[in-house]
């Protein structure tokens, strides 16, 4: 084991020879350290986040998977273009790695950019089984740095993940502690009049959810890199260099709010695909994605990367340095978001008890009229209500309560901002549109597309060569970061031939959400939400691209009861 | 609402663009380190590369006093700038291009020319018609002649919102 862990390590620094590399990852039972706990988890090569993989485009790879669990598992290399076989989803891409047994995965690497790769076996990825995947470009990048780092973020739990499956489904909000108390009531009455609160509370108690439900799975520790906040990870640098920061969403359940405060970020690639570069103070990256950003900074001073849960029940907190040990302050988390009834607005039966959109922004201005405005971002109702002044996000729905602001004031990362550097394809029209309800039930902890759940649900079948656009309507509270296999995800973001291409895309609760795909990957695809807990409770499908220039269509849907692995 | 906003930027606009043509823009420096010249004082000829998002080449040697013709050519695919200032002109010449974009006037690989010409109110436009700039198309190759009489911290960069942050910039070395 030792030798074997040796050598992998040392064909991971010998240059790459004739652009073809052989990497061994081993898949082992580790203790995880956050600096809050210690839990008992799996991650590669001894340890999680496993090894850095970087590769060159152009260069083939062999990874040989050695299985060290007593159970079955899989690597899949998210985002990246491969033959379906290479894939890694145990039931749809190939049977699974079983115990003991070296699975070698071989592909060609024929992109660049940031991304990471994960086991989507049972609930391994949460448990730590991910790492990170960088991609040199063949050619120089549209921008420039001087040294580069991985980000890469999770919420650590102190339970094992099947734990938490199993407590969701018996208790849907047995981690949501940031549940509504009665001194809140008590001082929403006074804020709204009892009538109304009473109203909005019922209102909610309807729709079988509750405003904050905007994290079901809370009481994690944020960590980068390996490294809980109090274990704080440093990237040292020289001030002046510029430095390429790769983030990477790998959480299981967690969109974090980043930001580095006294440093301006430049965004200049999502999702491995280099973007037109755009200045920010902070961004928000949703499971699964990745951003990378280019920082300057010109002091000789420790600067602290700082990643807030989107529903502020945790953060991950990192730092940038001249030399290890220094450290900046952290700033404390801002106060938790709470969903509004505009969140709830794609909810079918939105309308029961005369609860619906328009009776509440009518009883909203009657209650906030009068009120100081500038007294309002403190309020977590002040969200409920659309004032003609306010500036609503593109991409959330209008009067959300969670679409983001920066906590300096500044300038936040829209989806609206993100425009490809470098179209990949021509810009056409779609050959057909394809509807996909988000869908679920809180109150049993299912989650679906249009009502069925992956075991209940025919593949969606594509033809190879179309062109389809896809239509996510999000009739759920809860943001869904949805993620397509195989074929490159074009968001619609106005921007025409400018729209950027990703991998996942973040849908907002009560909101519609375009992307296209060129169907150019022939096999069978997983199609998925990459909250681990969703998608193992069904918002997932198989996608099956019929035709193409490889006849070698899969042989058999046998292993079907095997997949719905997140 | 819309309608007052925009009036609030056009007049920032109109005033920063005033700023910079009377040349009073930040501390002076432009007038100090150097000033536009006619081809025919040229002692060379620079020819300078935009591609997305970087120059070739990215450093440039000058000599104190000495008129350089640059023939400036955007070879990529997006708008680009090559414009030659200090580091603090560039920042502030990157509030009012981040304020062209907002409006449309920059839109990716293409200039909305009727949007530069429109009369913003004082007889102010967002032309972008300064001596040490300019502002191309992808395709599009213009001249800049420039006669460095005083050294100085000058960089040529593009001040398109986020390219100077990408680093699209390079250093007027002075031998």
């Amino acid at each position: 084991m030792k030798a074997r862990l040796l050598a992998g390590a040392l064909s991971m620094l010998l240059p790459v020879v004739g652009l073809a590399g052989e990497y061994d990852l081993t898949v082992d039972r580790i203790k995880i350290d956050t600096g809050d706990f210690v839990k008992e988890g799996i991650g590669y090569n001894g340890k999680s986040p496993g090894p850095e993989l970087r590769f060159k485009e152009g260069e083939e790879v062999t990874i040989n998977v050695t299985n060290n669990l007593d159970e079955m598992t899989s690597i899949h290399w998210h985002g990246l273009i491969l033959p379906f076989e290479q894939d890694g989803v145990p039931g749809i891409s190939f049977p699974g790695i079983q115990p003991g047994e070296t699975f070698t995965y071989n592909f060609p690497v024929v992109q660049a950019g940031t991304y990471w790769f994960h086991s989507h076996s049972g609930f391994q990825e949460p448990d730590g089984a991910f790492g990170a995947i960088v991609i040199e470009p063949e050619g120089r990048e549209p921008f420039r740095y001087d040294r580069d780092y991985v980000v890469q973020l999770t919420d650590k739990h102190p339970h094992a993940g099947d734990r938490i499956m199993r407590n969701l489904k018996t208790t849907p909000d047995y981690y949501n502690r940031q549940q509504q108390t009665v001194g809140e009531f008590f001082s929403e009455v006074s804020e709204q009049g009892f009538m109304n609160t009473v109203k909005d509370r019922l209102a909610w108690g309807d729709m079988r959810m509750m405003k904050a439900d905007v994290e079901d799975v809370q009481g994690f520790t944020g960590m980068i890199n390996g490294k809980g906040p109090k274990q704080n990870w440093t990237g040292v640098f020289k001030p002046g260099e510029r430095i390429r920061l790769r983030f990477i969403n790998s959480s299981a359940m967690t969109y974090f709010d980043v930001r580095i405060p006294g440093l301006d970020m430049t965004v200049v690639q999502a999702d491995g695909n280099n973007v037109q570069p755009v200045n920010v103070d902070e961004f928000r990256i949703g499971v699964a994605e990745t951003y990378d950003v280019i920082v300057r900074p010109q002091d000789a001073q420790a600067y602290t990367i700082f990643a807030e849960s989107m529903g502020r029940s945790g953060f991950a907190r990192a730092t940038l340095a001249p030399e290890e040990g220094m450290q900046a302050p952290v700033p404390p988390m801002r106060d938790p978001a709470r969903l509004t009834m505009a969140d709830m607005a794609g909810m079918p039966g939105m309308d029961h008890g005369g609860m619906d959109h328009s009776t509440m922004s009518d009883m909203d201005h009657s209650s906030m009229a009068g009120m100081d405005s500038s007294s309002m971002p403190g309020m977590d109702h002040g969200d409920m209500m659309e004032n003609e002044g306010e500036v609503s996000a593109p991409f959330y729905a209008k009067g959300s309560g969670i679409a983001p602001t920066a906590a300096n004031g500044g300038k936040f990362l829209s989806y609206a901002d993100l425009k490809a550097q470098k179209p990949l394809y021509e810009d056409r029209e779609p050959t057909r549109e394809i509807e996909l309800r988000l869908t679920g039930n809180m109150e049993r902890y299912t989650w679906s597309i249009n009502g069925v759940k992956y075991e209940d649900a025919d593949p969606i079948r594509l033809q190879y060569g179309e062109r389809v656009r896809f239509k996510f309507v999000n009739e759920t509270m809860m943001t869904h970061p949805m993620h397509l296999h195989g074929m490159w995800s074009i968001l619609d973001v106005g921007a025409g031939e400018w729209n950027p291409i990703k991998h996942t895309v973040s849908v907002q609760p009560g909101t519609t959400l375009y992307m296209e795909t060129e169907v150019d990957a022939p096999g069978q695809w997983a199609f998925h939400c990459h909250l681990s807990y969703h998608a193992a409770a069904g918002m997932f499908r198989k996608v099956i691209v019929e035709g193409g220039p490889e006849t070698s269509q899969p042989s058999t849907d046998a292993a079907t009861d095997l997949g719905g692995d997140a | 609402m819309n309608a007052s906003k925009f009036i609030v930027a056009a007049v920032a606009m109109s005033i920063s663009v005033t700023a910079l043509g009377a040349g009073g823009h930040e501390d002076g420096q432009a007038a100090k380190n150097g000033e536009p010249a006619k081809a025919s004082e040229a002692d060379r000829t620079i020819t300078v590369e935009m591609h997305d998002n970087y120059y070739e080449p990215e450093v440039i040697d000058v000599k104190q006093g000495e008129t350089v013709r640059f023939v400036v050519e955007n070879k990529g695919s997006l708008v680009h700038e090559f414009n030659i200032g200090t580091p603090a002109m560039h920042e502030a010449h990157q509030e009012e291009m981040e304020m062209m974009v907002e409006h449309g006037v920059i839109q990716g690989g293409k200039l909305n020319h009727d949007m530069m010409e429109m009369d913003m109110g004082n007889g102010h436009s967002m032309k972008h018609d300064d001596p040490n700039s300019v502002l191309l198309e992808p395709g599009q190759s213009k001249e800049i002649v420039w006669t460095f009489s005083e050294k100085g911290n000058l960089e040529f960069a593009c001040n398109v919102p986020g390219h100077y942050q990408a680093g699209m910039y390079g250093d007027m070395n002075f031998n």
